[in-house]
């Protein structure tokens, strides 16, 4: 059994779900560890003071908000956590809204839920219900002082948890100057472009998405390891497209021809 | 305007879309310096080669990979772009789906795409126009601060808007999770009350209408605390008794009671009208919030 991260209480309606709380994600990214390019020692990172220049324990020290140069309101770890609120070890689910109508631009990160002490039967029965009503609670998520705006979904086997951004932490595409282009897609273009999308559509299979780039790391690191030189290939130039119309056509014939070929 | 993260192309077939890559997140929250308590200085982090206890430049720093004998490999940053399968000023379209199918555990970091010139923005209203009509989202990869990402792309308020996304193993299975769970399957009856209540909780997602009242909290506190004032710090609250046999069908009735008669009460002022009014439904709910087993 995964450890748990945190343990609370869905409020659905007058419905308490206790429950436990693991995260759904671990990164297979391949991971470095700093090192001196010299001597390839460790390196250590230290707390100095910046007045006395000496190094300080951790406990000598306190978080501050600055709240003008070089002047800071500093802060208890209680104090922060104050902010926290008394409803901090409870989800309350406020809304349920369509799982559609939300952007993946919302999502932050990933957990599993699973249920608490007594919370098995409470569980079960919210599983079913946002499987069966095919919604996702809204609900608020308290987690190492911050809040997060949280997702509440049915996966196949368990309830899972997202947090997700506040709009205000988003930027809108009305903040970026999007030009608009001097001369519209002419309707033979949008015709071509519109057949190369079906031409690539597909279901989705996430068990076709394989990470090669970390296999190629892992491989270059194992030359390297070997007193291999590596040197990085020269950078592709990249063709403006003038002739949208040609490259469409041009693009859609290669389909088919690679579809024909695999087709023999 | 904010700094774009990287410049490259949309490869799209044969069809090339010049643009630029935005992060569509903004930092909001409150962020903490480390002190010195007794100076109330500033701490700061100084990196020191451990062999020759000396500070050590950041240009002095490489990546280091430990092998499994426990000697180190030293990476630059042009080893790392050696190992990118493609030199990758591209992010290349491989495949369009219904962005439906795609499970949300997958996505992580969300990014705005803009074209990158006033030449780019004929193919980039191509792109994002024909693919606001298809409704799909374009599936593909490109490599980004050294590392080859897979990427979900579709059009969000007319940008075409990036998420990259995770590979299928970094997902955790249920499995464990689930053979835990310990409760016979909930009755027929008790499943459509939920789901009633689901339904008289339902609204569509209006994401505007959340705030974050946790950040505007913490501010009220530093100010307090900048005043001279006195922060009082709540006692852990009692946690609700959680009994071993719930009243699962007499808790959903009396909650579809209570959100029917808070509905009944609001209907003449038309909630959904009022959409900067900042959470019109919570908030009425809240005011009127009766004593709950909680308080």
């Amino acid at each position: 059994m995964p450890r748990s991260l945190w343990n609370g209480t869905i409020a659905f309606g007058m419905v308490r779900v206790p429950v436990k709380l693991y995260s759904a994600t671990e990164s297979k990214a391949v991971s470095f560890r700093e090192r001196h390019s010299s001597d390839g020692a460790a390196i250590e990172h230290r707390r100095i003071c910046a007045k006395e220049d000496r190094e300080v324990p951790y406990s000598e020290t306190v978080k501050g908000f600055e709240v003008s140069s070089g002047s800071y309101v500093t802060l208890s770890k209680e104090e922060i956590a104050a902010a926290d609120g008394p409803g901090a070890r409870m989800i309350e689910i406020e809304h349920f809204a369509g799982r559609e109508e939300i952007d993946p631009v919302y999502y932050d990160r990933a957990y599993h839920l699973g249920p608490g002490k007594f919370g098995d039967r409470p569980y079960r029965l919210l599983h079913a219900a946002l499987e069966r009503s095919d919604r996702v609670g809204i609900g608020r998520f308290v987690f190492h002082n911050k809040a997060h705006l949280a997702a509440l979904r049915a996966t196949d086997e368990v309830i899972a948890l997202h947090t997700m951004r506040f709009a205000d932490e988003l930027l809108s595409p009305g903040d970026l100057d999007i030009p608009a282009p001097q001369r519209k897609p002419s309707k033979p273009e949008v015709a071509a472009a519109r057949s190369l999308v079906e031409q690539l559509s597909s279901s989705f299979e996430p068990h076709t998405y394989e990470d090669t780039y970390r296999d190629a790391l892992l491989k270059l690191i194992e030359r390297k390891a070997q007193g291999e030189a590596i040197t990085a290939p020269e950078a592709e130039q990249i063709t403006p497209a003038d002739d949208l119309l040609g490259a469409l056509q041009a693009s859609l014939e290669q389909r088919s021809a690679l579809e024909q070929r695999s087709a023999h | 305007m904010p700094r774009p993260l990287w410049t490259g192309s949309i490869s799209f077939g044969l069809v090339n879309v010049p643009v630029t890559l935005y992060s569509a997140e903004r930092d909001r929250d409150i962020h903490f310096q480390l002190l010195h308590a007794p100076d109330c200085s500033p701490i700061e982090t100084r990196r020191v080669c451990a062999q020759e206890e000396r500070p050590v430049p950041w240009a002095e720093i490489a990546r280091g990979y430990e092998l499994e004998d426990g000697r180190w490999v030293l990476l630059s940053d042009e080893d790392l772009q050696a190992a990118a399968p493609r030199q990758s000023r591209t992010i290349d379209i491989e495949r369009f789906v219904e962005l439906k199918e795609i499970d949300p555990v997958y996505f992580d970091r969300s990014y705005l795409l803009v074209p990158a010139d006033e030449g780019a923005a004929r193919a980039y209203a191509l792109l994002s126009e024909t693919m606001r009509d298809s409704g799909k989202a374009a599936l593909g990869r490109f490599v980004l601060r050294a590392k080859e990402r897979l990427v979900g792309i579709r059009v969000r308020e007319g940008a075409l808007t990036l998420t990259t996304m995770l590979f299928h193993d970094e997902v955790r299975s249920t499995k464990e999770i689930a053979a835990e769970i310990d409760a016979a399957e909930p009755t027929r009856e008790e499943v459509e009350c939920a789901v009633a209540v689901i339904e008289e909780l339902g609204v569509d997602f209006d994401p505007e209408s959340y705030r974050d009242e946790h950040r505007a909290h913490l501010q009220r506190i530093i100010k307090r605390k900048q005043q001279g004032k006195k922060i009082p710090v709540p006692a852990t609250p009692a946690r609700e008794p959680v009994t071993s046999a719930p009243d699962l069908m007499g808790a959903l009735e009396q909650s579809l009671a209570r959100i029917r008669a808070k509905t009944a009460e609001k209907k003449p002022t038309k909630p959904t009208a009022q959409k900067d009014g900042a959470r019109p439904s919570s908030r009425s709910r809240r005011e009127s919030r009766q004593p709950t087993p909680r308080a």
